[in-house]
């Protein structure tokens, strides 16, 4: 019997590869950016079935809420989208295809050969969940943490300052 | 359009043909459904049909079974109690004629009077026929596909929000192990969505309120999310049921007042509501997003902004006004609806004696003063955890 988990699986699979090929192939710059929000959405669905939540839910707020956001705010300026016309010819795209090809057949000879997925045994240690997470980021690798705050807070004084310059430029 | 029918035969054609494709949809509709609910949820309609003809009264035994056991029962949670039925009509029929009663009395006007012979409680049904018998117009230069799909991710959208409300310790539809960051995932997405709206309407009132909406919802996510960090702190839970489980001796609204004042305004903020709606704003851009939308997408709007109000002050009540706990003899849901219906109330206050702020005022309050606020109510939470005063289950 059919389980409804992989009915799920499949759908997604159809919506992150339908919205990927939409959001590179559509004439319309705005059906591209909708078309990359789903396909974003599907990855955060396949989170969800592979029992990742929280990952699927930081999905959703920094790609869908951040990301697809700020894509769509900078589209909407620019409707006629004439800076995308110039397409590539047939030998990029069959260059194109042949690496995405190439690609996705390294990837899938890559998982097949890791002995990790072929064991059926459970591979993580089993308290290994969120609090677990927490204690290792406060814990141990605290200074990770520290070091990424910093350039965090570096870039976001660096876009504070570009926009600042600019402000200042205009007469 | 179709043809202007002249002869008596070209009708009959007509009735025939129309009877055919009802029959057709409604084939395509039900034959899937019978085998998804007699695969999935153990319900065979077509044995269900053969005993009401014989025997009635088993038919509603098996509805009062379908609420107890296990297939049925989550069927029955989504659908219909704490689910989208119970929702819709609560926070429609019902919190629409109590706002309306509620801001005129404040306002001494009436309020609606005619309908329905008492203070006018069929006010709403007059509506939804007149909404419903509107024709949907939708502009020449409009972008179709996006017009028609933005009220169906809206009404997405606030369904997904209103899985998240514990209503009470049994009857809940989804606990994930995250769902206080779930629903702000969920918030995040109404941004793309008023933007979109505005931007596929082709009108300029339409595209400046989607882009006042963007601008507003975006700044308040940010202090709400943070006042709901004080929460999760205090109740060392990510899920909304863990939260409420917290609460059982004492609600967080006493322990972490400011947060709750940031999360209320914040909601006011998401909601679009007066004073914060400057994205719809009546008398400047004609209803912005929504200008474009009649007869029944707006109705759809309406249903979805109201729904998604329901779930927004459920939130709330799960996150400070300690969900369904309340004194025993009445049940639990009871508890977590009169709460909810409080705070909608209170939600409702400012629509009848606030006039709309600017932009600017909005924007710098959600960004300094609101995010500061939100800092504080942090670090408040994080000393009376640190210094031992609070521990999960009492002070």
């Amino acid at each position: 019997m059919v389980d409804l988990s992989d009915i799920t699986f499949y759908v997604m699979i159809v919506v992150v590869i339908g919205g990927a090929v939409a959001a590179l192939e559509s004439k319309e710059i705005i059906y591209g950016a909708i078309g990359l929000a789903f396909s974003f959405l599907g990855v955060a669905a396949l989170f969800f079935l592979l029992d990742a939540p929280f990952v699927a839910v930081f999905q959703i707020t920094v790609y869908i809420g951040a990301v697809a956001v700020l894509i769509l705010f900078t589209v909407m300026l620019v409707r006629e989208g004439r800076w995308m016309h110039d397409s590539p010819g047939r030998t990029g795209k069959l260059a194109g295809v042949l690496t995405a090809a190439a690609l996705a057949l390294s990837l899938i000879l890559a998982f097949l050969a890791s002995k990790q997925l072929n064991s059926s045994e459970q591979s993580l240690p089993n308290g290994f969940n969120l609090v677990y997470i927490g204690q290792l980021i406060s814990g141990p690798e605290a200074p990770i943490l520290e070091v990424l705050a910093l350039v965090l807070a570096a870039s976001i004084l660096g876009a504070v300052m570009l926009a600042k310059v600019d402000r200042e430029d205009k007469p | 359009m179709s043809k202007r029918i002249t002869t008596f035969s070209a009708f009959v054609r007509q009735v025939i043909l129309l009877v055919l494709v009802l029959v057709g949809v409604l084939a395509l509709l039900s034959i899937p459904s019978y085998f998804v609910l007699k695969q999935y949820f153990d319900i065979d309609l077509l044995q269900l049909a053969k005993m009401a003809i014989s025997n009635p009264q088993s038919v509603i035994n098996f509805m009062m079974s379908t609420t107890q056991n296990e297939p049925t029962k989550s069927l029955f949670l989504f659908t219909t109690f704490p689910g989208f039925t119970f929702a819709a009509l609560f926070s429609t029929v019902f919190m629409i004629w109590v706002e309306r009663k509620f801001v005129a009395k404040i306002q001494m006007r009436v309020g609606p009077q005619y309908a329905g012979r008492v203070e006018g409680v069929f006010q709403n049904f007059a509506d939804l026929i007149k909404l419903l018998f509107k024709e949907i117009i939708i502009p020449d230069k409009a972008d179709k596909r996006i017009f028609i799909g933005v009220p169906l991710a809206l009404m997405f959208v606030s369904g997904a929000l209103l899985s998240l409300v514990p209503v009470g310790p049994t009857t809940y539809i989804a606990n994930p192990s995250v769902g206080v960051i779930l629903v702000f995932a969920l918030i995040g997405l109404s941004p793309i969505i008023a933007l979109l709206a505005g931007w596929a309407s082709n009108n300029k009132y339409s595209l400046l309120g989607g882009l006042r909406a963007l601008h507003q919802m975006v700044a308040y996510e940010i202090p709400m999310l943070i006042s709901a960090v004080g929460v999760v702190v205090l109740s060392a839970s990510l899920s909304i049921m863990g939260v409420v489980q917290a609460q059982s001796s004492i609600w967080f609204i006493l322990l972490q007042p400011l947060g709750a004042i940031v999360f209320f305004i914040a909601i006011l903020a998401e909601l679009e509501r007066i004073p914060f709606d400057l994205p719809e704003a009546d008398s400047e851009l004609v209803a912005g997003w929504q200008t474009e939308y009649g007869g029944m997408t707006f109705g759809i709007f309406q249903l979805a902004t109201y729904i998604k109000f329901y779930a927004l002050a459920g939130i709330f009540t799960a996150f400070f006004l300690g969900g369904w706990y309340g004194p025993s003899p009445a049940p639990p849901a009871f508890w977590f609806i009169l709460k909810t219906f409080i705070v909608m109330l209170a939600m409702m206050l400012p629509r009848a004696v606030l006039p709309r702020i600017r932009i600017d005022q909005l924007l710098r309050g959600g960004w300094t003063r609101l995010m500061a606020l939100s800092f504080v109510n942090l670090f408040m939470a994080l000393l009376l955890v640190s210094l031992g005063l609070y521990h999960v289950g009492g002070l």
